[in-house]
Formats: C-alpha cells, sequence, structure tokens
C-alpha cells in the first residue's frame, strides 16, 4: 500500500480534526479525571455518529472496509484532542480477531453492532507487565473462562472482550460478554480510560483460535493496536509540540521571546524531529498491514511515537514553567495520557525486546 | 564522638519520639489542613526542645549553632517526612531576611519565636503572572502614600499563602529607571485590607500555590526591607540564604532502593527484572549520579567543618536530581506495566511511582527552573556570555510588553 495519502484519506484526517476540534472540551476532560469509571460521552457519540467505529470492519458486516492507515488518522486526531474513551483501539483488535478468528458466527453476531457502535469492545491480554504472558494466568476449559485480568482499557463498561488464556497448556484466544464477568473499576491517574480488574469465575466463553495460531494472531492483534495507539501518540505528541511552539512565542522573559533562547528553540525543534520521525514510522507501519514486515514496523512505530509522546509531554510542560504545572492549563491531560499510552499494548521494554527478536530471528 | 556527631545522635533520639505521632506513616491519608494542625504542634515540640532555629543567633531566639548543626538536624529530620513542608520556606528565606533587615528588634522576636513554633507562617512574594525567571520584570507597583505606599498588582505561584500570616515581597516603586534599579523591598501582613489570596490547582491535583491580589494595600515605612530602590539586591541576598541546606540526591522522590526492590520482586518479558541489562543500566547509573551527588555534599559539608568555603559544585544539586527522578519514574513505571495504571492520590512522592512520576515536573521548574539554573552555571561559574538582553539598561516604562 502507499505510504502517500490519497484524497480520501486526507479528507478523514481533517475531518476527524475538524470534528473533534469543534466538540471537545479540556473543562469537560479535566472533571473526568477525578471521577473513576466515567468517560467522556460525547466523544465516544462523536466517534459513533462519523462512523471511526465502522471504519476498519469489512463490508460484509456492516463496516466500512477501510484499513489501519485510516482508524490511524482518525486515532492521530483522537490522540491530539486527548479523547474520551479507549473503545476505538480495543473494539479495532477484537473486530480483527473476530474477522481473522475461527468463528464466523460469533462474527457474524458482533461485528455490525461493533461496526455500528451499538457495541463496544476491549482486548485483555496483559498481565502485570506482560502484555502477552508466555502463560496467562486465566484458564479456559469447557467454553468457561477463570482468572482475572488486571486494569483492562475499557473493561469497566465494554461489552465484549477479547481475553488471552491458557486452555490446559495451550495459548488459547476467546471472546466473552463482559455482563457476565465482576469488574471492579481501578483508580488511576487517566480515568477515561475505564480500567477495570475483569474476574471471570466459570464465564461463558467462546474460542476463536487455539495454540500457535492462537499465538500468531495474539501478536498480529497486538501489533495492530500498537499502530493504532502510535498514531494517537503522534497526535499528543504534535499537539504538544504546536502548544509549545505558540508559547514560545508569545512569552516574554528578559525582555525577547523565550523562543529566542536556544535552549528552547532547540528543545522544540528536537520535539519536531521525534514527531517526525514517529509519524514517518506509522505511516509505513499502516501500510505493510497484512505483510511479513508489519511486526517489525509496528515495534517502529511504537517504539518511536512513546518516546516522542513522553518527551513532548515533558519538555512542553518545562517550556512552560509555572503555569505549564497548572490544573487548569490541562498540560497534564497529556502528560497522563503519554504514560497510559505508554503501558497500554504493551510498553517500551517489550516493543524493545520484540524487536530484537525479530531481528536475530529469536522467537520471544 | 566529634561534638557534631552527638549532636546528630541527639537530634535523631528526638526524632524517634517524635515520629509515632508525627512521621509520614502516621499521618497516611490526612488532609492538608490536619496536616498542618500536626505541622504547627511538631514545630512546637521541636522549639520546646531545642531544635528550632538551630544557627539563628541566640539573641533573637535561636540555639546560636552553625549552619553544620542545621545541616545536621535536617538531614535526619529529612529520612521521617515530618510535616514541615508549610514551614520551610517560611524559615529559610522571608524570617532570615526579616532578621536581617528589619530595626524593630522587639517585632523582629516575637516574629521569630511564632514562626518557630509554627504559629505563624511567612511566604515569599517574587513570582509575578509577567514572569518567574525574569525576576526584575515584575510590575507590582508601590507609589508613595503619605507617609507610607500604596501597593496595587498581583504575585503568583506564592507557596502555602493561604495559610500564611505575613510574606516578603518585591515591588516597583520606580518604572522610569532601569528595570532591576527601581524595586523596593517590603514585608506585609497578609490578613491586611485589600491582600486577596486565590489558590492555583496543580497538575498533580493538590492547590499549595496561590495568587496573591493587592488593591490599594497601605504599607508602612517600617515595613521596608532595605532602601528604596536596592530590592532587588535584597532579593538575591533572599534566594543565596539556603545556599547550602540538606539536599536530597534522589531529587525528593523515591530512593534508589526502592528501585532495586521493584526489580527484584518483577519479572521481565519473562525474565527477572533484575538481570534486564536496561534495568541495570539504569540503576547503576543513577548510582553513579546520586553518589557523586551525595560526595559532593559531604565535600562541602567537610569543607565548612574546616573552615573553607565549598564550591560552587553544590548547585548541581536540584538540576541533576530531579530530571533524572522524573525518568526513573517512568521506566519504574514502564517496569510495572499494567500495575503501575493505577493510582492513589494520598500516596507518598517518595514511595511511590506514580506520584513521583506525576508530581516531578513542579521541582523542575520551582526555585529556579532547570534552563535558568543551568544559565546561572554557565554564566557565573564558567564565565560564558550572557545571553542578548535587549531590554538592558533600558527604563522599565519603556520596555515594550
Ligand atoms: C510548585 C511551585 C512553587 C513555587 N513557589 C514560589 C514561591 O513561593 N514564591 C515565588 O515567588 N515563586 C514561586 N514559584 C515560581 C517559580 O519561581 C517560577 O515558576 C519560576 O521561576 C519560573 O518562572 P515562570 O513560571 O514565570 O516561567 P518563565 O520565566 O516564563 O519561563 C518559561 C520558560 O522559559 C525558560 N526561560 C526563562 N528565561 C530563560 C533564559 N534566560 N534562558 C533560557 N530559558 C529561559 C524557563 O526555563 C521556562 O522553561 C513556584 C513555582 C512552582 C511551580
Amino acid at each position: 500500500m502507499s505510504i502517500l495519502y490519497d484524497e480520501g484519506q486526507q479528507a478523514i484526517a481533517t475531518e476527524s480534526r475538524r470534528v473533534l476540534d469543534a466538540r471537545m472540551d479540556k473543562g469537560r476532560l479535566l472533571k473526568l479525571l477525578e471521577q473513576v469509571g466515567e468517560h467522556d460521552q460525547p466523544f465516544w457519540d462523536t466517534a459513533v455518529e462519523q462512523g471511526w467505529t465502522a471504519l476498519a470492519i469489512p463490508e460484509e458486516h456492516g463496516g466500512l472496509g477501510l484499513g489501519l492507515t485510516e482508524l490511524g488518522l482518525v486515532a492521530q486526531a483522537c490522540g491530539a484532542a486527548t479523547s474520551g474513551a479507549p473503545f476505538l483501539t480495543g473494539g479495532y483488535g477484537l473486530a480483527q480477531a473476530l474477522v481473522q478468528g475461527s468463528d464466523a458466527a460469533l462474527a457474524s453476531e458482533w461485528l455490525p453492532r461493533l461496526a455500528s457502535g451499538e457495541a463496544t469492545g476491549c482486548v485483555a491480554f496483559a498481565e502485570g507487565n506482560a502484555a502477552l504472558p508466555p502463560v496467562s494466568k486465566v484458564s479456559f476449559a469447557d467454553g468457561k473462562l477463570t482468572g482475572t485480568k488486571p486494569a483492562v482499557a475499557g473493561g469497566l463498561k465494554a461489552d465484549l472482550a477479547l481475553v488471552w488464556a491458557d486452555a490446559a497448556g495451550e495459548a488459547a484466544l476467546v471472546v466473552v460478554e463482559l455482563a457476565k464477568a465482576e469488574r471492579v473499576a481501578v483508580a488511576s491517574y487517566d480515568n477515561t480510560r475505564l480500567y477495570a480488574d475483569l474476574t471471570f469465575t466459570d464465564t461463558p466463553a467462546t474460542l476463536i483460535a487455539r495454540g500457535d495460531s492462537a499465538r500468531t494472531l495474539a501478536r498480529d492483534v497486538l501489533a495492530r493496536m500498537a499502530v493504532v495507539t502510535a498514531h494517537e501518540q503522534v497526535g499528543g505528541a504534535e499537539a504538544l509540540l504546536y502548544i509549545a511552539r505558540d508559547y514560545a512565542v508569545t512569552r516574554k522573559a528578559f525582555g525577547q521571546p523565550i523562543g529566542a533562547f536556544q535552549s528552547i528553540k532547540h528543545r522544540i525543534a528536537e520535539m519536531y524531529g521525534l514527531v517526525e520521525i514517529a509519524r514517518a514510522n506509522c505511516i509505513h507501519a499502516a501500510a505493510q498491514e497484512g505483510t511479513d514486515d508489519f511486526l517489525l514496523a509496528a515495534a517502529d512505530a511504537r517504539i518511536s511515537a512513546t518516546e516522542a509522546y513522553d518527551t513532548n509531554s515533558r519538555d512542553c510542560v518545562q517550556i512552560h514553567g509555572g503555569i505549564g504545572v497548572t490544573w487548569e492549563l490541562g498540560l497534564h491531560l497529556h502528560m497522563r495520557r503519554a504514560r497510559s499510552l505508554a503501558v497500554e499494548q504493551g510498553n517500551l521494554l517489550f516493543w524493545e525486546d520484540l524487536l530484537v527478536n525479530e531481528l536475530t530471528g529469536e522467537k520471544a | 564522638m566529634s561534638e557534631l556527631e552527638t549532636y546528630r545522635a541527639k537530634a535523631l533520639a528526638f526524632l524517634q519520639s517524635m515520629a509515632p505521632k508525627y512521621a509520614r506513616e502516621a499521618r497516611s491519608g490526612n488532609t492538608v489542613e490536619q496536616d498542618l494542625a500536626l505541622g504547627r504542634e511538631y514545630m512546637a515540640a521541636k522549639h520546646d526542645a531545642g531544635f528550632a532555629g538551630i544557627n539563628w543567633p541566640v539573641e533573637i531566639g535561636g540555639q546560636g549553632l552553625t549552619h553544620l548543626h542545621k545541616i545536621a538536624f535536617d538531614s535526619e529530620e529529612m529520612q521521617f517526612g515530618m510535616p514541615v513542608q508549610f514551614f520551610g520556606i517560611s524559615l529559610g528565606m522571608p524570617v532570615p531576611i526579616l532578621i536581617h533587615y528589619c530595626e524593630d528588634k522587639d517585632f523582629v522576636k516575637e516574629r521569630v519565636r511564632k514562626a518557630l513554633r509554627g504559629e505563624e507562617i511567612w511566604c515569599q512574594m517574587f513570582s509575578e503572572p509577567s514572569g518567574g525567571s525574569d525576576l526584575a520584570a515584575l510590575r507590582t507597583k508601590v507609589e508613595p502614600d503619605g507617609n507610607g505606599w500604596k501597593m496595587n498588582g498581583q504575585k503568583i505561584w506564592t507557596s502555602w499563602a493561604q495559610y500564611c500570616d505575613y510574606g516578603v515581597i518585591v515591588t516597583r516603586s520606580d518604572p522610569t529607571v532601569a528595570k532591576h534599579k527601581g524595586l523596593t523591598y517590603f514585608w506585609i501582613d497578609m490578613k491586611s485590607k485589600g491582600v486577596e489570596v486565590r489558590p492555583i490547582k496543580l497538575a498533580g491535583g493538590d492547590s499549595h500555590v496561590n495568587e496573591v491580589f493587592f488593591d490599594d494595600v497601605r504599607v508602612e515605612d517600617s515595613q521596608r526591607l532595605g532602601a528604596v530602590g536596592a530590592g532587588f539586591a535584597v532579593s538575591l541576598h533572599t534566594l543565596m540564604i539556603e545556599r547550602y541546606i540538606a539536599t536530597d540526591s534522589g531529587g525528593f522522590g523515591p530512593h534508589l532502593d526502592e528501585f532495586v526492590k521493584l526489580a527484584n520482586e518483577t519479572e521481565l518479558n519473562g525474565r527477572p527484572a533484575i538481570e534486564d541489562g536496561r534495568m541495570r543500566s539504569a540503576i547503576a547509573r543513577n548510582h553513579a549520579m546520586r553518589a557523586g551527588l551525595d560526595s559532593i555534599t559531604r565535600r562541602a559539608f567537610a569543607m565548612m567543618m574546616a573552615g573553607m568555603q565549598p564550591g560552587p559544585e553544590g548547585s548541581l544539586q536540584k538540576l541533576v536530581a530531579v530530571r533524572s527522578r522524573q525518568k526513573l519514574s517512568e521506566l519504574a513505571m514502564d517496569m510495572k506495566g499494567t500495575e503501575s495504571l493505577a493510582f492513589d492520590e494520598h500516596a507518598y512522592v517518595k514511595t511511590d511511582w506514580g506520584t513521583s512520576w506525576l508530581n516531578a515536573p513542579t521541582g523542575r521548574i520551582a526555585g529556579g527552573s532547570d534552563e535558568v539554573l543551568l544559565n546561572t552555571i554557565a554564566e557565573k561559574i564558567l564565565g560564558l556570555p550572557q545571553d542578548h538582553r535587549p531590554d538592558k539598561g533600558v527604563p522599565f516604562n519603556a520596555i515594550p510588553a
């Protein structure tokens, strides 16, 4: 696939940004930081209304049949706006698993509902710091799931979850309706992510892949979600870059704009470098969707985007001086999101190892 | 045992006797107001026990000991996490400046006693919306008013002002001369008519800094500290008082042992995290950095004991320690993975990596930003040229806003 955006893709980028600019409200997001278990409904309504939930779902299941490139562009706009709910990424991961998994009936049942936004999805792979534990502590047997997945993004409210589990010593990917699970909200520094500990006790679940194919599918789903998240991180990092630039040309100290001080000027130029490298990696990764090179490209995107968002958060705040650390200015919305996204979908440590393993042919 | 070691041992015994009621562990979950009330009690107990105003002259109510005794006590006290945060600035800068410049000695003695006992708190009002780094750009103005002055304007980022009884402030008394020449310094009563304090909520959720507004506030000429027009020099004096203080090479975040412990308890991609090269490198490099800072502190201490002047390398402490703490906190969160997503707003900055991460940026700005500290090192220690200063020598009222 081309790494030059076509007109349709450019329109998606512009339109998603325009809509979010018009509808997102910093005051609303700041309030939500202090409420455990609430997301920004206007954001999610917008996502559904704009058809973002349908973007990457096949047409035969009621979706628009587009791919990672388009979803990535929307995610970038969401990142710039510190979006108020985690369902786009989780729903996409789940939908991909349904599309590629072995249960056609289940896919036909849920994909149209995910596409229309009538149902929301999340992905429960990680346990502690293991993004994809070699052997999950959640077990699957006889159509039932038992065990706990900690701090699952979107887990508190999603209808359906894709779970990485262990079926008598074999890897298993299963789909479970969360209405039948116990969910405990996790108070976080980024509460609209709707983190919840999900506990299953003989909860009915459907197997969609097992053994090596489960492992391969899980890695592909995780890499796809990582690419969506990387776009979101680039959107956030880029927003911070321009917030910093705008401040540096207006704020004065010692009789001149602070942007005239080389320490500030160069810091902002470095922020630009981080954003552009990460953006290029995201574009490349999205274009490699479905190829053998995808995993490596996803790792490049994820690593550079995580570094860009974390660094730009630190630096943008620093460039603002005192005003940068106020609640009201809200730069901390980005700082918090940079950290939560750095941990979701496998952190830097995970992707660095995976990348090196790919290069050396070692299997993780 | 040297006299100083004996003193340190006595201080430790006192602190241990206070710990069950006042130390960090005894106060978990407290509100700021509860902490402040306990803090006042603790300060009074410290005063009764003879550990207040350690290096201040006996005549004004101090203990008349050396700076080293004070650092010895403070570094022991720091280990306990006592509720002293409200009094740090008060006793660190404004009150010493009052002692130095105020001519009414009876007034000073009473203020010193009450400040040492935690009954009264003083704030330092330097920064303004128009500039914190560029102190001399301040706009709060005083005009002659009968035999005194009338003050109008605004300060910002004033730590603890909402709990303060008094404050020191630098103002513009003459806008027709170069910016750092037309400043005058005062103490003021925070309960004066026309003073309004509004707390500012910070990114971490707490509100210990404030905006302070002045609307036709009456100030007596007897409240002036230093000569009319000497405000910049008195401000620099204020900032120099605390030159050698007890420091924390951990940047006021968790001890490196906490990171090692976490790495020991954590598995990373199928291996113990402590065996992971990235963790080992982070531990080793942070250790080397902290050890260097600690050694600088010990050497400064030894030089002071020998009656020598410590070197300027002490100015590296906050700069190096806080920004390293910020990154180490992020790495600790990565190591914890999804566990790090949970956040407890009452957690302690020295034991919780999330809290340490979220609050680190304030440490890189308060008390001189990283950039300003680097400028000072470059210009004052290394003799590098100053930046271009377009406003140099220009009368304040002719500088474009
Ligand atoms: C938690 C906290 C507590 C505080 N408590 C007090 C208090 O009790 N009393 C008080 O008076 N103030 C207090 N301050 C204010 C603090 O001193 C200022 O925030 C600080 O000096 C920076 O000033 P500023 O916020 O105006 O940023 P600015 O000065 O506007 O700086 C903005 C950016 O420009 C950079 N910059 C400025 N000048 C230069 C230069 N020459 N070269 C390169 N870069 C430059 C800065 O480093 C920063 O990155 C506090 C601040 C905080 C965050």
